[in-house]
């Protein structure tokens, strides 16, 4: 019994748990500015570490040790409590996520219904930014909270309706689940890729990336929503993007790829396979994240809102209608 | 502009620090939700150059000229030149005036380069930005092959230019311009076919072309409404009334067409540097000077990237200059950008204004202040009128 | 979409950086770096003194043994004063390194012949 406790507890703070998704999610950060970076032709981070691979936690070292300035005309406790929650919010919904097989199940969390904890729990941290933004009472910043709050109305119905597909296909709303459904019939994954392509656009606009990232739009409003943040609370606030970003590649890799199931790599144990498995998918998407933020502009807020309403949703609704088409002809 | 009504308007700065300026300037915005409603342009770079150069001689003052702008650098040489020249009464050599139309044409493509890049980046496109400005780095080197310095050519001097275009120089800048010519084709192909750039640029930012002369724009941004005005076309200079080219214009207004404009400028002049180097005259490349000036006023005009570049040289048989008056061609769009930014988003107002081009750094203006009694005021046109009419009426 | 076919080549083709101060390009001929002097050449008529527009350059004495003082930290490079020397005691250097944490003034004395 303590043996099993002691277990767990590694497992909730080191491996797949806190430190090594700080891990991961520091790990993407690089890859992401590698990729983006050398598709532009140019070096991106190269001095710190080899190839550069340090430059993400230097980033955050150098950040936890500036002066943190409130401004005073601020409201204190939104602006305290705006990292935490970030941070605590992301990092909760990537325990729903299954990366390893564990001791007793799949993910480090996971029951009936936890994918639309996870749904919910992505819409609070867009809530927490508005709030956060709201709180710094600086021009710029309230711009750019309004700005998050009418991108959220944008992307959510259709990032809702498409993350649901799997669940409708595999008959379960619990991700591990729909995890190794998916991950053993290829032809559910092959059905459910329209799906994944708008989902890819629709968490393109939650991480607010180009050509999406128009809360945190540099030209225009400084910094959008971060603007009065500095020091340790940035720290936390870029920290926390991070693990968002790590959050959407496996769980998009978990419900649209199969997660970590997959053909077993012989002369391996099963544990490292799966987790051989779910890096590779987790990093092609992580990857069609980055290119897509090299090929476009940045949208205007008005014109991001008519394209995700006219174009995802339809899409996404078709889906379903493609969806229950198979399921009722027997396909899938 | 009447000072803070109480209303549902709510203002929102722009500079005079800001990421989207690449230089200080203030423009308070009144927004209506996400429209702009009315701005308040305020140019606060003063630099005293003006002044400095009464007190230096004329070849000192080449070299202060050319450093009132890092991108146009050499257009400022050469109006100020050029109206050295005149009021001397002499003219350069013709192989200097190619030399001098060449090493112009290949600053003005540098500029437009930068600016494509510049604009990319206002709209957030940053690996358009990356491109352009790697290619970018085929001009400067050409230029840096014929002048010794990227920035601040130094090229031309009263009387003529200072170094010579060799064959193996000209064939250089030949291959150079293959090269560049291939890369456009490239970004043009972009510019006109990705989809959200084109939302972003299309129908933003509109000027009609009345309203573009009524407001005295110059430039690229009097020639994207279609109005066809050049000052190499109207009132040549140098060699450019032996060179045939086009100017481009084009009919809509918007950002779309600023951008289309300085791409066939381009293009324009890469044709323009290829029929010079091709019909280059023999002969020498300087003629000898007076170090003393005789006493003359005189205007001299020129054809810079961003609009027509005007100097007023006054001398007085000394040395040193009298007096040299500089308008540049961003202090004259300014009105029409305010007039472009009234009914736009909040997003717009970075590629709106950086669709005139702005070089602030130029932008000077004047104002009086009377310490004594602490008050400053700024004259509009009829005052300025009247108090010529006096000035010259003493004199 | 536009540019992913650009994007695409570039995914195998070397960075276009240059990694200085590891890497560096020399500059081409003709190249207007520091200055040097010539102390044989120089007669000292000061008309280089005249032409500077930035006054980088002083002329300590009068005449054929007159030494020069440059103040590096004020020297726009704009050769004016290799032009204007009527001996060409001047010449425009390669160096571009020049970059120093305190103003450097350089003394152009004549050394014993």
């Amino acid at each position: 019994m303590v043996w099993e406790s002691l277990i767990g507890l590694i497992e909730l703070l080191i491996f797949p748990g806190v430190f090594f998704i700080f891990w991961l999610a520091l790990t993407y950060e690089w890859i992401d500015r590698k990729f983006y970076a050398k598709l532009q032709n140019r070096y991106g981070p190269l001095h710190v570490g080899a190839k550069g691979f340090w430059q993400p936690l230097a980033d955050f070292i150098k950040l936890m040790v500036k002066e943190d300035i409130i401004p005073a005309a601020s409201d204190r406790l939104l602006f305290t409590l705006t990292p935490i929650f970030l941070l605590t919010l992301s990092l909760t919904a990537f325990f729903f996520v299954p990366i390893v097989p564990l001791l007793r199940d799949v993910a480090l969390a996971s029951f009936e219904g936890d994918l639309i904890l996870v749904i919910f729990l992505l819409t609070m941290i867009a809530v927490v930014k508005f709030l956060g933004a709201w709180g710094s009472t600086n021009i710029f910043g309230a711009v750019g909270g309004v700005r998050l709050a009418f991108q959220l109305l944008g992307y959510e119905i259709p990032l809702a309706i498409c993350l649901v597909s799997p669940a409708i296909v595999a008959g379960s709303l619990s991700i591990s689940i729909i995890a190794q459904y998916v991950g053993s019939n290829i032809i559910v994954a092959i059905a459910l890729l329209p799906a994944l392509a708008v989902s890819i656009v629709c968490f393109q606009a939650e991480l607010e990336r180009i050509p999406f990232d128009i809360p945190e739009a540099e030209q225009e409003i400084v910094a959008g929503w971060l603007t009065e943040f500095s020091g340790r609370r940035l720290a936390l606030i870029r920290l926390s993007i991070d693990v968002e970003l790590a959050l959407a590649s496996a769980l998009l890799a978990a419900l649209f790829l199969g997660g970590p199931y997959g053909p077993i790599i012989p002369f391996l144990p099963v544990q490292v396979s799966y987790f051989i498995w779910f890096i590779i998918k987790a990093t092609i998407i992580l990857l069609i994240f980055s290119n897509i933020r090299t090929l476009f502009a940045r949208l205007r807020i008005d014109q991001m809102v008519h394209f995700s309403w006219k174009n995802l949703t339809i899409i996404s609704l078709l889906e379903i209608v493609l969806i229950q088409a198979l399921l009722a002809g027997g396909v899938i | 502009m009447s000072e803070k009504e109480v209303g549902t308007a709510f203002e929102v700065p722009i500079g005079p620090q800001h990421p989207a300026l690449k230089e200080p300037i203030l423009l308070l915005f009144k927004v209506d939700g996400d429209i702009v409603v009315d701005v308040w342009p305020r140019i606060h770079t003063h630099r005293g150059i003006e002044k400095a150069t009464e007190s230096r001689n004329y070849i000192q003052n080449i070299y202060l000229c050319e450093r009132v702008c890092g991108i146009c650098s050499f257009i400022h040489t050469l109006v100020y030149t050029q109206g050295v020249e005149k009021l001397l009464d002499i003219e350069a050599p013709p192989r200097a005036q190619y030399i001098r139309v060449i090493v112009s044409e290949l600053e003005r493509i540098h500029s437009h380069t930068l600016w494509l890049g510049v604009a990319a980046h206002e709209l957030g496109f940053d690996t358009l930005f990356y491109y352009v400005w790697r290619d970018r780095e085929v001009v400067m080197d050409l230029l840096e092959l014929i002048s010794g310095n990227r920035v601040n050519y130094a090229i031309s001097t009263i009387g003529g230019v200072r170094r010579d275009i060799s064959p193996e120089v000209a064939d250089k800048i030949r291959k150079g311009l293959d090269i560049l010519e291939k890369r456009m084709d490239v970004y043009k192909g972009v510019v006109e076919k990705e989809p959200t750039l084109r939302e972003r640029v299309v129908g933003v930012g509109k000027l009609s072309p009345q309203d573009a002369i009524a407001l005295c724009a110059v430039g690229p941004t009097l020639r994207m409404t279609g109005v066809k005005r050049d000052v190499r076309a109207d009132d040549p200079y140098q060699a450019y009334d032996e060179i045939p080219f086009n100017v481009i214009t084009y009919p809509t207004g918007d950002v779309l067409s600023q951008i289309i404009v300085r791409v066939g400028e381009v293009y324009e002049s890469i044709n323009i540097i290829r029929y010079a180097l091709d019909h280059m005259p023999s002969g020498p490349i300087k003629v000898k000077v007076p170090w003393y000036i005789p006493p003359n006023e005189v205007i001299s005009r020129g054809e810079a990237p961003r609009g027509e570049l005007f100097y007023y040289l006054k001398s007085n048989g000394t040395e040193k200059p009298e007096r040299v008056k500089i308008r540049t061609p961003t202090l004259a769009n300014i009105p029409s950008v305010c007039k472009m930014l009234i009914g736009c988003h909040v997003a717009d107002i970075p590629i709106i204004f950086a669709g005139i081009d702005p070089c602030l750094s130029c932008t000077g203006r004047f104002a009086f202040i009377d310490e004594k009694k602490n008050k400053s005021w700024i004259w509009n046109n009829e005052e300025l009128k009247r108090y010529s009419l006096k000035w010259y009426g003493k004199a | 979409m536009a540019m992913e076919p650009e994007l695409a080549k570039h995914l195998f083709k070397k960075p276009i950086t240059l990694k200085y101060p590891f890497e560096k390009i020399s500059p081409p001929e003709g190249f207007r770096g520091k200055l040097s002097w010539d102390a044989d050449k120089c007669v000292g008529c000061g008309l280089c003194v005249t032409v500077c527009p930035s006054f980088a350059l002083e002329m300590i004495g009068k005449g054929p043994t007159a030494e020069f003082r440059y103040y590096l930290s004020r020297c726009v490079f704009c050769s004016q004063c290799v032009s204007t020397c009527p001996k060409d005691a001047l010449k425009m250097t390669n160096e571009y390194e020049l970059a120093d944490y305190k103003p450097v003034v350089i003394e152009f004395k004549r050394g014993k012949s």
